[in-house]
């Protein structure tokens, strides 16, 4: 019977795929300023206008903007045109109301290349208003059907590009320095992946060796083991996580070792009653009478026994992972230049994303973060009842 | 005088449906003594257990048991509380974990006594200490938790508990069967005397066969959920006609058992 | 029973020594000199000897830590990099502030959580049992300061129903009543925020317990008694699950003592954990070390409670052994 897989085990697959594929598709880096700082995702209503580009070239020598927003933040034309021969042209900004302005003009042959933004002197020299006034409002007066266009001799060559940055962006809108908080939340995804996977291995390993050891031997060892358990367990984990983390530093990998070191305790425990189970077993009994050795019996006999039971705690260790990354992320005792979910999070809280009303900032990684230790959980659970079918219907924690 | 007509009990679970019951009459007379024997699993338990209407709500439960002229599985919640101990009261297996773990032995009886009954905190004290004293339990057992009492002890406050309220019907299920053999002669033994002592009916539900036919007027064996022979005791030990009578009978006598 | 006693009060002192051993290593295992980690290294020639004479700099490791365990058990902390204070001045007042928020949120979650839990256990399948698994659901999956921002934006912000941070208004309000109702308003979100976080694993824990419980004999036999339901339900059915809750309550303490500090971050509450993160930021280690040891002391003082009423709630103790463990 072939079974379908659970929902958690495709999402983890297609998450995974994101994780690894998507950042390769960004254009460009998630560090750059792509629209005004705080502008709201493009499918929001609201005046603000969404980001337009348009290109100019010898076989399109206008552009039509049907404008139905405020004036945009900035206005740049970026590129060259190439004339054979000797050429008079210019290019031309018209108003909805008829008004005309020539933003550039060119005289001559051969190439003509353009650096206009809104922001320069010359730029605003050129329409003829003071160096400290804004421009937009002169090009954008009013909303309706506004033309860039190439009059004059016709190029024969090249092209120009015209960009609005437009006060709404794309799915997520932007954070507080105009950066694409949807290309940050791809980026996010690798961290918690890479944190919360990777931590988890790491204490599954010192569980398992730890947990090993100590049902294994028994005595004084298991009852120090354990005692050590407890009182660590008893100990609230943040706070000696931001002082380690504080004193030692914020890096990625510092993270992963010390969400590791103390993250151990419940497979230790888990894997210890399971040892102890098994040694008392008969069929262990019966292995150590026909004389195999202790190593033997380990790697043959306990360690397969203990793997799905291993295989779940991994998976249902991991949000704990995460969630601390996401947590310390979140305090700010990350390292900056690291995107991650929790500095995103972090970076919204600490820099004005509530007096914004920048919301677009706060749910992404947050729903982002929920979703991938939903995913995990249940997939704990699968493997768990798929290791013990007597688990199946019943309500855990 | 109780009686069971027609009563059937069906389990229902997500995967099966399980017929412990089928279709059982039986009367029990005032102050008689029956038993119901059977191997385990033949629907006995369910058929006591729907005499105070204490099955759990997957059952699936037809047929009427008239208690007084009220059909107790119909009944209203309030007269079935009533009913409830006052009428008829259950011994079960107090050797298991028929004692609430965290509270006093006293407390247990005596909250039946202040509940049920009305008495005051010190008149419920007073007739606590008789009870156990019935029961050949001291007195200074009342401080104690049911963990620091035997299997046997056990019994016999769930006995006195039962007894408390003087009801008409002592319903036991399987009250020796987790006891050691001496315990479980003492423990019948005082579940007879208090029972003769006070006049009440009792119905007995064991396994036992033999201890069971040593104790009762009235006999019935039941197997996979109908009752197949009723009938005085020694008529059904000297000539057992259904040949589960037969295996019941000859199991003990393999064994040697207390018949 | 005393040896129940001794046994609690071992562990307490094992945790609170490992505590203090930690704050001490933790901060002497950074790069640099020893000195810099307890002393500002602002300070002149002069204060830097005097405070390597007070914190015994120059004696051996163990005398040191012998002197250091007596510095924090007598609450002497030393004094502030940042704002040159005493610490547990600074401390002192941030210390009831933690302590009404911990109170408070782990109150009315245990009361809100039992309660629904034990009416889940009663009506399986019901409205509450749903309401309880999405709840439970939420509380496992969802990051705190996720919910808390969000709730902060639309409560605090959108609707301005509550306040956006601190732990007062600016300026305190005059008389007493009006302070007590500003701290409550204050307060009524970051707490309100743990509790919605809380109740819901707390409810699923119960409920699991119960249900278990619920399927004992003694239960049948009760009901047999002809007790009202409730008498069923809470007098012998609770009771008796009342210490293995009162496990899960220890077990979830220092995860909620965690919470509490990422719950005073994103309200700017005054209390000790936001004064441990801002120490850290600072590079302030004797105040982050103070912080951290009155957060450690907190949790063993709620553990030791806890044990309390354990040692109430289940009779079996006093034979040593503990249920459930």
């Amino acid at each position: 019977m072939i079974k379908i897989p659970r929902w958690s085990f495709i999402t983890f697959f297609l998450i995974l795929v994101i994780a690894v594929f998507a950042p390769m598709g960004l254009s460009r880096s998630p560090q750059e300023t792509v629209a005004k700082p705080f502008a709201p995702p493009a499918w929001t209503g609201g005046d603000a206008p969404p980001p337009f580009s348009a290109v100019l070239s010898p076989s399109q020598g206008i552009v039509v903007l049907d404008w139905e927003w405020e004036a945009p933040e900035n206005i740049s034309i970026k590129g060259e045109l190439v004339f054979e021969g000797y050429s008079v042209s210019k290019l031309v900004w018209t108003t909805p109301d008829g008004r005309t302005f020539t933003l550039a003009s060119f005289q001559g042959s051969g190439k003509w290349p353009l650096d206009l933004d809104g922001r320069d002197i010359t730029f605003k020299t050129a329409l003829g208003i003071p160096p400290l006034a804004n421009a937009l409002p002169l090009l954008f007066p009013s909303r309706g059907e506004h033309r860039v266009s190439i009059e004059g001799d016709i190029p024969s060559g090249g092209s120009l590009n015209l960009t609005l940055p437009g006060g709404k962006w794309g799915l997520m809108g932007t954070d507080q320095r105009g950066r694409d908080v949807l290309a940050l939340f791809i980026m996010g995804i690798r961290v918690s992946l890479l944190v919360g996977i990777s931590a988890t291995l790491l204490a599954s390993f010192f569980g398992l060796s730890i947990g090993l050891t100590s049902g294994y031997l028994g005595g004084v060892v298991d009852s120090l083991v354990m005692r050590t358990v407890d009182v660590l367990l008893s100990i609230p984990v943040l706070p000696i996580l931001m002082v380690i983390v504080g004193i030692w530093g914020k890096g990625l990998w510092q993270l992963v070792i010390i969400l590791g070191l103390f993250s151990w305790m419940g497979t230790a425990r888990t894997v210890r009653s399971l040892a102890l189970s098994l040694r008392e077993s008969c069929y262990v009994e019966n292995l150590r009478s026909i004389g195999a050795s202790p190593w033997y019996i380990l790697y043959r006999h306990l360690l397969p026994e203990a793997m799905p039971v291993l295989l779940a705690t991994i998976s249902l260790g991991v949000p704990g992972a995460i969630l601390a990354e996401a947590g310390l992320s979140f305090l700010g005792l990350s390292d900056p230049r690291v995107i991650s979910w929790g500095r995103m999070l972090h970076e919204a809280h600490g820099f004005g994303a509530f007096t914004a009303g920048a919301w677009w900032l706060i749910i992404p990684p947050g729903i982002g973060i929920s979703i991938i230790c939903l995913v995990f959980l249940d997939m704990g659970r699968s493997i768990e009842e798929m290791a013990d079918p007597r688990l199946k219907g019943s309500l855990r924690q | 005088m109780i009686a069971v007509r027609n009563l059937s009990v069906t389990y229902r679970t997500a995967a099966r449906s399980v017929q412990a019951v089928t279709d059982v009459s039986l009367d029990l007379p005032k102050g008689s003594i029956t038993a119901i024997v059977g191997e385990s699993g033949g629907g006995k338990s369910s058929l006591v257990y729907g005499i105070l209407r204490l099955l759990p709500p997957q059952a699936k439960v037809s047929g009427s048991i008239i208690y007084d002229g009220t059909d107790i599985l119909s009944a209203k919640e309030s007269w079935l509380r009533d009913f409830r101990w006052k009428k008829a009261a259950l011994v079960t297996q107090g050797a298991m974990n028929s004692l609430t773990p965290v509270l006093t032995v006293g407390y247990q009886i005596g909250e039946v006594l202040r509940i049920r009954l009305g008495l005051s905190r010190k008149e419920a004290d007073k007739r606590t200490a008789e009870l156990l004293g019935m029961t050949n339990l001291s007195p200074e057992y009342a401080k104690r938790y049911p963990h620091e009492l035997s299997g046997g002890q056990k019994q016999r406050v769930v006995i006195a508990m039962a007894v408390a309220c003087s009801p008409e019907l002592l319903i036991a299920d399987e009250p020796t069967s987790a006891l050691d053999v001496i315990t479980q002669a003492e423990v019948a033994a005082t579940l007879l005397d208090m029972v003769r002592e006070k006049g009440m009916g009792l119905l007995l539900v064991s396994h036992d066969l033999p201890l069971a036919a040593s104790l009762c007027e009235n006999l019935a064996v039941m197997h996979k959920g109908r009752i197949v022979e009723t009938g005085p005791p020694e008529k059904i030990l000297g000539s057992p006609s259904h040949p589960h009578t037969k295996e019941l009978l000859s199991a003990f006598s393999l064994i040697g058992g207390p018949g | 029973m005393r040896s129940y006693w001794i046994r609690r009060a071992i562990g307490a002192a094992a945790v609170l020594l490992l505590v203090i051993a930690a704050n001490f290593f933790l901060f002497r295992i950074m790069p640099g000199d020893v000195v810099s980690s307890i002393v500002d290294p602002r300070f002149s020639p002069e204060a830097k000897e005097r405070m390597r004479e007070v914190f015994g700099l120059d004696q051996p490791l163990l005398r040191q830590f012998v002197i250091y365990v007596r510095r924090m058990l007598t609450f002497d902390f030393g004094i502030s990099f940042l704002s040159q204070r005493p610490i547990w001045d600074e401390l002192r007042s941030r210390v009831p502030n933690t302590i009404a928020l911990l109170g408070s949120a782990l109150l009315i979650s245990s009361a809100l959580g039992t309660w629904l839990g034990v009416q889940a256990a009663r009506k399986r399948g019901g409205i509450t049992e749903k309401v309880v698994l999405i709840s439970g659901s939420i509380s496992f999956s969802f990051p705190s300061f996720f919910v808390q921002l969000v709730l902060l934006l639309f409560l605090a912000y959108t609707l301005p129903v509550f306040p956006l941070r601190g732990s007062v208004s600016i300026p305190v309000p005059q008389g007493a009543i009006d302070r007590m109702l500003d701290y409550i308003w204050h307060l009524l979100l970051p707490a309100g925020s743990l509790v919605l976080l809380g109740f819901g694993s707390w409810a699923i824990y119960v409920r699991n317990l119960m249900v278990k419980t619920l399927g004992e004999d003694f239960i049948l036999l009760a009901r047999a008694k002809g007790f009202s339901e409730s008498r069923v339900l809470w007098n012998h059915a609770f009771r008796s699950a009342l210490p293995p809750i009162l496990t899960i309550f220890l077990l979830a303490l220092p995860g909620i003592v965690s919470g509490a500090v990422i719950t005073e971050t994103v309200f700017s509450l005054h209390g000790v954990g936001k004064y441990l993160l801002d120490s850290i930021m600072g590079h302030d280690y004797p105040a982050a070390g103070a912080a951290f040891y009155i957060l450690g002391l907190l949790t063993i003082i709620s553990n030791l409670a806890a044990d309390a009423a354990y040692a109430i709630a289940d009779p079996r103790i006093k034979v040593g052994r503990r249920a459930g463990m």
